[in-house]
C-alpha cells in the first residue's frame, strides 16, 4: 500500500487484481445490479488510488480496508437511491430483501473462508441473521429495519448484538476472527 | 444510550456497539456513540471485538467473478492501464497490403463466429427467448455450457425491483442464478450467467424486489428454452 500511495502503478494493479473479486461480490450483493456494482467498485478503487495514504495497517488488512470502502460507497449509493425514489416500508417486497444463502455460485471457485463465513451466518437464528443482513447488505439503519419488520428499535439492536456475538464465537472457534 | 461513565459502570450501553459496527445507527446516534466511546472502555472493547466479525461479513456474499471490462475501466481512469507493446514489422510490407490482410482476417473471424453461433451444435448457439407481459426482445447465447442473456428494448423493471435470472432443470423448481440486472436507457443489457447451463432446460427472468428473492415471486417475463 505504501507503493500505491507513492503512485506506483504496478502496485495498484496488483492490489486491484488481488481484491477486485471480493469487492465486486460485495457490491453486487448490496446493489443488486451489475452496473451499480461496477460503479461502486470503480469509485472505491479510484478513492484508494487517490487516498491510499489513509490506509492504517494497525486497523486491519488491506482487504478489510478496501471492502470497508466498497461497503460505505454501496451504502451511500443505496441511500441516495432510496432518498431519490423513496420506498414504502409497507411494501412487503422490502421485507423479502433477504439473504442469498440459497443461491448458487458453485460456478466459481469457492474459497474456504467464504464458505466458512457463509456457513456461520447461515447457522444464526433467522431473526438475528435477518437484521444483520438488512443492516450490512441492505444499508438500512436500525430505525428503518424496525419499521420494515414492525419491531421495537430496541429489539432490532438486541438481535444485532446477539447475532454478531454468536457469529464472532462461531468464527473465532475456527481462528477466523480474533 | 445515556451518559458514558455511568454506563461503563453498569456495563450496559444499550447494545449500540453492534448497530454501530454494522453502520446501522442513525447519523446523529453514530456521532453521539463515537463521543461515548471516548469515555466507555466497555463499549470500546465491544466495538473492537465485533469489528473483526463485521469485516468478515463481505465473504458471506456469493463470490462472483468481476466483469472483465471493470479492470480496464478502473485502470484507464487511474492512468495505470498498461500500454500494449507495439510490434515492429521487420520486413517491408506495404501498409495497404497489411490493411487488406487484416480486413480479410476480420471477415473470416466474423464468418466463423457467425457459423458457430448460429449452429445448433454444442459449441455455441443462439436461442430466441419468449418475452411475455413486457415489451422488448431477448436471446440467450450459449457456448461451452455457459450462457449470456442479451436483452434489447426491454421494459425496465418496476420501481424498487430488479430482474432476476432463474435456472430450471427438468421437473425441478427454478433456482436463482445469482444474477440480478436492470436495463440501460435503451432497454438493453448483456447479462452473463455465471452458472453452467448443463442439465438446465429453461432460463427465466422475473421482476423481483431489489436484492433478489430465493424463489420467484412473479411470473416469468422472459423464458428461454434450451431443450
Amino acid at each position: 500500500m505504501a507503493l500505491v500511495h507513492d503512485g506506483d502503478k504496478r502496485a495498484f494493479t496488483v492490489v486491484f487484481d488481488r481484491h477486485v473479486g471480493p469487492a465486486f461480490s460485495l457490491a453486487y450483493r448490496m446493489c443488486g445490479t451489475r452496473a451499480r456494482a461496477e460503479d461502486v467498485v470503480q469509485e472505491a478503487f479510484l478513492s484508494l488510488w487517490r487516498t491510499g495514504a489513509r490506509y492504517d495497517r494497525a486497523r486491519g488488512s488491506v482487504r478489510s480496508w478496501i471492502l470497508s470502502t466498497v461497503h460505505h460507497r454501496a451504502v451511500d449509493a443505496i441511500r441516495r437511491e432510496v432518498a431519490k425514489e423513496g420506498y414504502d416500508v409497507a411494501d412487503e417486497g422490502l421485507a423479502e430483501r433477504l439473504p442469498s444463502d440459497e443461491r448458487t455460485d458453485s460456478e466459481f471457485e469457492r474459497r474456504d473462508d467464504a464458505d466458512r463465513v457463509r456457513q456461520a451466518v447461515g447457522e444464526l437464528p433467522h431473526d438475528q441473521r435477518r437484521v444483520i443482513e438488512l443492516a450490512y447488505f441492505g444499508g438500512f439503519t436500525h430505525t428503518q429495519i424496525a419499521q420494515i419488520l414492525e419491531l421495537p428499535a430496541g429489539t432490532v439492536k438486541g438481535r444485532m448484538r446477539l447475532g454478531l456475538t454468536k457469529l464472532r464465537l462461531g468464527l473465532s472457534a475456527d481462528g477466523f476472527v480474533p | 444510550m445515556s451518559d458514558g461513565k455511568v454506563m461503563s459502570q453498569t456495563h450496559d450501553c444499550g447494545g449500540d456497539a453492534a448497530a454501530y459496527v454494522l453502520g446501522a445507527l442513525e447519523p446523529a446516534e453514530a456521532d453521539a456513540f463515537r463521543q461515548h466511546l471516548d469515555q466507555c472502555a466497555v463499549c470500546r472493547d465491544e466495538v473492537d471485538a465485533l469489528t473483526g466479525t463485521v469485516q468478515a461479513l463481505p465473504m458471506a456474499a456469493p463470490q462472483l467473478a468481476p466483469p472483465k471490462q471493470l479492470r480496464q475501466k478502473v485502470l484507464r481512469a487511474t492512468g495505470t492501464e498498461p500500454k500494449r507493446a507495439r510490434r515492429r514489422i521487420a520486413w517491408p510490407v506495404p501498409r495497404m497490403a497489411l490493411a487488406t490482410l487484416g480486413a480479410a482476417l476480420l471477415v473470416a473471424a466474423v464468418v466463423v463466429t457467425g457459423v458457430e453461433l448460429s449452429s445448433s451444435g454444442s459449441s455455441g448457439r443462439v436461442i430466441q427467448a419468449h418475452v411475455t407481459g413486457v415489451s422488448g426482445s431477448a436471446e440467450l447465447r450459449v457456448s461451452g455450457g455457459r450462457g449470456e442473456l442479451i436483452v434489447r428494448n426491454l421494459t425496465p423493471p418496476p420501481a424498487g425491483k430488479v430482474y432476476e435470472v432463474w435456472l430450471a432443470a427438468p421437473g425441478a423448481k427454478p433456482a436463482p442464478a445469482s444474477v440480478l440486472f436492470g436495463v440501460n436507457s435503451r432497454g438493453g443489457a448483456d447479462v452473463g450467467i455465471p452458472a453452467t447451463l448443463t442439465g438446465i432446460s429453461q432460463v427465466m427472468v422475473t421482476p423481483e424486489p431489489r436484492g433478489g428473492s430465493v424463489s420467484p415471486t412473479h411470473a416469468p417475463v422472459i423464458v428461454a428454452s434450451l431443450t
